[in-house]
């Protein structure tokens, strides 16, 4: 059998005497689209971190493709394949939104290290960084810095970095944060839009969307795994009910 | 390029090229100071506006150098062309020692540099046997290669001005380079960077020595210039003023290190001619700049230029 995309073994993460995350393994096939789902404070962004390279987690193991990269920083899981957006908004306020994706896509190879040529003389590099930008719809905005288009466009922008430092597998930080209905409905189409070939796990917080665009969810409550299952396992299920949208309250959809 | 800018560029060619008719020796003197001052602070820069490191060590790539061509001359009568050349080398390979210290960020660095560089100002003064101790190393005389021997100070000038504008014009390659575009990235978010593929620290690293070989070739202006070299080129000071500099005229730019450069130096001159405190003056005029133009003389340009853009067209 083929190694998975990614698998976390009884994986912790204790802050001071709180373990964030507490015990959670999982395994997300090479091509499937997982979702994380639960409630505030169950843990996600936590175990995103731990998977990413940006915490170190305090016990249990990471591995991509097969390869264990507990202790390997985030830069090399990136070459490895890993890519990823950040819940809060991360990009470069004063570059321009083409020189953004030119650091993304010269970002895994070689020419991160040329002194001697200006960046945009490299064709190949410019055009595929206005390519990169229409696939998130921000054509026309190479030139402008980062600080001046909307948040809407900051998030769009957040995808196309991670779209562009070619991922085999991409970890999406609820990549709908803070989007109007119209925009969440746009990044998740753009999503849903993704080559089949590219493993996907991503935290969302709106259901609708995050059960549209599962092959199957993992269920987090503080800090443990409470189910995995298909989207209708999941919409079914009584205890996620409770834990994740209270009780009483009626299911939408 | 737009014309106006072209047209600027000229003007200030020319006018650096009128400089030893127009001014004679005391001006021309005090432009060459500028010129090798300015390119140590756009050495300061590299790191400061671009890569977002706050390096107070510069003087001791400067005065590495400087030092390493005075002895290798005086001393053992190294041509220039074996001692500047040693000069630049010595100084980058003291900087790839002290680029450990991008291991660490803010204050922590600033607290780290400031050590190093008291470092190497105790051994240019303590080690008297070897580097002369207070008095330095004195007689050096002005650069040759080969029967082409430069003379006089006006000639110096020339020279300086020659090096400065091809460093200027390398150091915008380099800044507009993937590499440089990736320590603005570092300088926004090292987390984003990280997670594009970036080693940070790595990068980091390598910019800190490419800075050090420029403010060691500044080191080689320098001794050149000054015919002698003593601890307070590798002090404290000269590191703040470097940076000082940098701010003053603009940091992230290529004009404003030079003109931080013209700023501090000529203010420092005319001021010391009637007050004894030309420091506190100097004190004010940084205070000023950080709470009202914190981006410095190039920044305060682009706000006018700003503005009567805007006059024009609306």
């Amino acid at each position: 059998m083929a190694d998975p995309a990614l698998r976390v073994e009884d994986l912790a993460k204790v802050f001071g005497g709180l373990a964030a995350v507490d015990g959670v393994s999982l395994a997300v096939a090479a091509g499937e689209r997982r979702v994380l789902i639960g409630p505030n404070g169950a843990g996600k962004t936590t175990l995103f971190h731990c998977i990413t390279g940006t915490l170190k987690p305090s016990s249990g193991s990471v591995a991509l493709f097969g390869r264990d990269v507990t202790h390997d920083p985030e830069y090399r899981r990136t070459a490895l394949g890993m890519g990823r957006t950040f819940q809060i908004t991360n990009v470069f306020p004063d570059l321009t939104l083409g020189e953004h994706l030119a650091l993304a896509i010269v970002g895994t190879d070689r020419r991160k290290w040329v002194l001697h040529r200006p960046a945009e003389a490299f064709d190949e590099v410019r055009a595929r960084a206005l390519e990169g930008l229409a696939r998130v719809g921000l054509e026309g905005r190479a030139h402008l810095p980062a600080k001046l288009v909307s948040y809407g466009e900051r998030r769009q922008l957040e995808l196309a970095l991670a779209l562009n430092t070619n991922p085999k597998v991409l970890f999406l930080d609820e990549p709908c944060a803070g989007l109007s209905p119209a925009e969440r409905q746009r990044i998740s189409q753009m999503i849903a839009a993704l080559p089949r070939g590219i493993t996907l796990l991503m935290i969302e917080h709106d259901m609708d969307v995050a059960l549209g665009l599962a092959d199957r969810v993992t269920v987090l409550h503080q800090g443990r795994v409470i189910l995995e299952g298909s989207p209708e396992e999941v919409r079914a299920n009584a205890q996620v009910r409770d834990v994740y949208f209270g009780h009483g309250e009626a299911l939408r959809g | 390029m737009d014309r106006a800018r072209l047209a600027l560029i000229v003007i200030a060619l020319a006018f650096a090229a009128a400089l030893p008719w127009l001014g004679g020796p005391f001006w021309t003197g005090l432009a060459t100071q500028m010129l090798i001052f300015g390119l140590l602070a756009l050495s300061v820069d590299l790191l400061l506006g671009h890569a977002g490191l706050f390096s107070l060590t510069h003087a001791s790539f400067f005065a590495v150098s400087a030092y390493t061509v005075a002895i290798l001359q005086v001393r053992y009568g190294w041509p220039t062309i074996a001692a500047a050349p040693a000069g630049i080398v010595l100084g980058t390979l003291l900087a790839a020692v002290f680029g450990i210290s991008v291991r660490t960020r803010g204050v922590y660095f600033i607290l780290i540099t400031i050590a190093l560089g008291y470092v190497v100002w105790g051994v240019a003064h303590r080690w008297s046997s070897f580097t002369g101790g207070d008095n330095g190393v004195t007689n050096v005389p002005f650069p040759a290669l080969g029967p082409a021997a430069i003379t006089s100070h006006t000639q110096y000038y020339y020279v300086v001005l020659a090096a400065v504008i091809l460093c200027g014009l390398g150091y915008r390659v380099l800044i507009r380079s993937p590499f440089g575009l990736g320590l603005r990235g570092i300088k926004a978010s090292e987390t984003r960077m990280q997670s594009l593929g970036y080693r940070t620290g790595l990068h980091l690293y390598a910019a800190f020595v490419l800075s050090g070989a420029l403010a060691s070739f500044a080191g080689v202006l320098y001794v050149y210039y000054n015919k002698f070299v003593n601890p307070v080129a590798s002090s404290f000071p000269v590191s703040v003023e470097a940076a000082l500099m940098a701010i003053v005229g603009g940091t992230g730019s290529i004009v404003g290190p030079f003109l931080g450069a013209a700023v501090v130096l000529g203010l420092r001159n005319w001021v010391s001619s009637f007050v004894e405190m030309h420091h506190a003056i100097m004190g004010a005029v940084f205070i000023a700049t950080v709470l009202w133009a914190p981006q410095g003389l190039v920044g305060i340009a682009q706000r006018i230029h700003a503005r009567l853009a805007k006059g024009r067209h609306g």
